[in-house]
């Protein structure tokens, strides 16, 4: 029964979310406007991740280029189709997807709309078996998931070598939601930035399967912890809530994912950043000057697409002295953090 | 009644929307549009259409799996549970028949979802008959289990696309059910490339799924003893019917309709499993149609229609007039909040002493059942 507490729980918030909130109406002026369809996956607007950081794109598009924008909030996997062929059917100019999950879903509609543009968060449209259709009409927005998550990895190496976390064990932790290859790219990042900056150092790597339930993930990160990690970085959307909350409780370290998560937890000392905004906006600026392209476009520190935050932590200079020298020598290509699963 | 909660919830969210800033108006007739396919402004009426009988398909198969366990007092939590059970034996004999023809391949994956089902509400069945386990309890749990090996099976499990990935193998071509147009891009109906009509011959299926409910309620004998089942154990026993045996072929038979719900939707939609049935909720959306079709097949229809236009006119309005989807979910909350209010006043008007003749009332909402175990009148018709 629990989905169904949870969705009257959803009205709550739906209620509260509405007494607010305004309804926004778009003026339009223009000659040529654009018009932009965003579709989320089932995380909602408010999931303070990809889809939060995705609408902030489509804003800051929106007051650049003066652009139509229209939003669906994806309530179940059976909505993918159906919103993206919506937007589709009404000629917009680009309709986005947000998120791995929609991958088939755009596969389907991009082949059945070829004159309309598409672009997909984090995927590529594919057949059901999960191969690229490389439909000509399909820009595919990828990150270096490696790149942030070497920053972040270079922190907490630094700290358990410099004995300046919670136990200095030399373990740390990583709580993945489903392996799949972003969250995979995240923890191998960290893995290698780690080892490198604190050689003894073992990292521990679990999986919740899952990246809304934050109850599951507490479990692996409370297992993580008896283990003697000190820091644990999250890579599972809505569930690891739950490793950031066991930050605090068990009173270790916590570093966030996707979208800066300082204020979720007081535990949160950094945040892996996959800039989603800035993938969505340049997806956007490239349709409004006619530069769309199929294919992939890659965002990393190089082009200012990865990154990282510090949130509750007052960093040692020595430390920005290291992130910074590390990020150089990523930006310089001095440095090639690995993308590879290999634990 | 259930037609006055409808109007009534409709009022109180135009009054949320209007409050709220929005437009009543527009939100509405984006949502009809989206619904219905009526009224549109631009959006192709037939895609809305085919959009929403797509929801609707699973709402009916399960409704009535929730319905007829209603008509024994029994309260089948677990439609959710046996529709994963029934998608997942769908899609592993898709798989490993895939290359079966037509003709003996679906009709195995359809029969397989309805086994599957209805074991997995058959446990539920026998451990109420035999040790009074509260089925209410045991369908929960049987939920839990579905969810946990679904994601085991298709995250490291034997029906893993692949590593990284959280999905099974596509089913074999010889285990869809066909589109009702076409699957064709390049042909034009309506306007728009025929594919993109997902309408499928599972609509059949369910609307058939709902006939034999009716049938079998008010026109066999063992709908007969379903019925006296619960109104009352004590004189079902008396009068002969064997209650243990009631109870176990009732849940049998409603998780073969769940278990169907779940091999439709893979065979006529998905085609392959992802990870998308975690936080599927169909089978508890299940729970609202059958109390808001009281229990009657053509009830169920038309609630599942308006659920499934809901659903689907729910995203059109978001995209069209700005307000956030979770509207529907206030709607749909509304509706069920007025039944259930309405409701509780029909069981006051029955207190012994107070009582007049009742109004026809639904007697299948469970936890007030025991009160009232003499209303048992056919529904409307």
């Amino acid at each position: 029964m629990g989905h169904k507490r949870y969705r009257f729980l959803g009205v709550v918030a739906a209620l509260m979310v509405l007494a607010t909130a305004c309804g926004g109406s778009t003026p339009s002026t223009t000659t040529k406007q654009y018009k932009i369809g965003l579709v989320t996956d089932i995380g909602g607007l408010n999931d303070q991740s990809f889809n939060h950081l995705a609408y902030v794109g489509l804003e800051k598009a929106k007051q650049d280029f003066g652009i139509k924008d229209d939003v669906t909030e994806s309530k179940s996997g059976d909505d993918y189709v159906p919103n993206l062929t919506h937007y589709a059917s009404l000629n917009y100019d680009l309709v986005i997807g947000v998120g791995f999950l929609m991958a088939e879903a755009v596969g389907t509609v991009s082949g059945q709309f070829p004159s309309v543009h598409f672009a997909i968060i984090d995927g590529a449209g594919t057949d059901s078996k999960g191969n690229d259709l490389k439909h000509a009409n399909v820009e595919s927005l990828f990150f270096k998931e490696q790149d942030a998550g070497a920053m972040v990895g270079v922190i907490a190496g630094w700290l358990e070598k410099n004995g300046k976390a919670k136990k200095n064990q030399h373990i740390i932790g990583a709580v993945g939601g489903i392996s799949i290859p972003p969250v995979d790219h995240y923890i191998a990042g960290y893995r290698w930035a780690a080892k490198m900056e604190d050689p003894q150092i073992n990292v521990l790597v679990g999986y919740s399967n899952d990246f809304t339930d934050s109850a599951k993930c507490k479990t692996v990160a409370q297992s993580q912890v008896q283990q003697g990690a000190d820091i644990l970085f999250q890579v599972a959307g809505g569930c690891g809530q739950g490793v950031l909350q066991e930050g605090t409780q068990g009173g270790v370290y916590s570093i966030g994912v996707d979208a800066d998560q300082k204020t979720a937890d007081p535990s949160v000392i950094a945040s892996a950043l996959k800039k989603v905004d800035v993938a969505t906006y340049t997806a956007i600026k490239n349709v409004v000057n006619g530069q769309f392209a199929g294919g992939a476009l890659t965002f990393e520190i190089k082009n200012g697409g990865a990154g990282y935050a510090i949130d509750n932590l007052t960093v040692p200079p020595e430390l920005k002295t290291e992130l910074d020298k590390i990020q150089g020598q990523i930006q310089s290509g001095a440095l090639v953090p690995p993308s590879d699963k290999t634990w | 009644m259930p037609l006055g909660s409808v109007v009534l919830a409709f009022v109180v969210g135009a009054v949320i929307v209007a409050v709220t800033g929005g437009n009543p108006f527009g939100a509405y007739g984006a949502l009809i549009c989206g619904g219905f396919g009526i009224a549109c402004n631009g959006e192709n009426p037939a895609l809305q259409v085919s959009n929403t009988i797509v929801f609707i398909i699973p709402l009916i198969t399960t409704g009535v799996a929730v319905a007829l366990p209603f008509r024994a007092n029994l309260f089948n939590i677990g439609a959710e549970g046996q529709l994963i059970a029934g998608s997942i034996a769908c899609t592993a004999i898709g798989i490993k028949f895939s290359g079966l023809p037509t003709p003996i391949l679906l009709p195995m994956v359809l029969v397989g979802g309805m086994v599957a089902g209805a074991l997995w509400a058959g446990v539920a069945g026998v451990l109420k008959a035999t040790v009074g386990a509260h089925e209410v309890v045991t369908t929960i749990m049987m939920n839990y289990i579905a969810q946990w090996l679904l994601r085991y099976l298709i995250i490291g499990g034997p029906l893993q696309l692949g590593p990284g990935t959280s999905k099974s193998q596509p089913i074999g071509p010889g285990a869809r059910l066909a589109t009702i147009l076409p699957a064709d891009n390049s042909l034009i109906i309506f306007g728009l490339p025929a594919s993109v009509y997902r309408v499928h011959t599972g609509l059949l299926i369910a609307i058939a799924a709902a006939a034999v409910f009716a049938f079998l309620l008010w026109r066999t004998s063992l709908g007969y003893e379903i019925r006296a089942v619960g109104q009352s154990q004590k004189a079902a026993r008396y009068a002969g019917v064997s209650v243990r045996r009631t109870i176990i072929v009732t849940m049998l038979i409603a998780g073969a309709f769940s278990g169907l719900a779940g091999a439709v939707q893979i065979a006529g939609v998905d085609h392959n499993l992802t990870d998308k049935y975690f936080s599927d909720t169909t089978g508890f959306d299940a729970i609202a149609v059958a109390l808001l079709g009281l229990g009657s097949g053509v009830g169920i229809v038309l609630a599942a229609i308006l659920f499934g236009a809901l659903h689907a006119g729910g995203q059109v309005m978001q995209a069209d007039a700005g307000i956030s989807s979770n509207l529907v979910l206030i709607l749909q909350a509304l509706i069920l909040f007025s039944i259930a209010a309405n409701f509780v006043g029909a069981i006051r008007q029955r207190i012994p002493g107070l009582a007049g003749r009742p109004t026809a009332m639904p007697p299948e909402l469970p936890p007030s059942a025991p009160l009232m175990s003499e209303a048992a009148e056919p529904p409307p018709a």
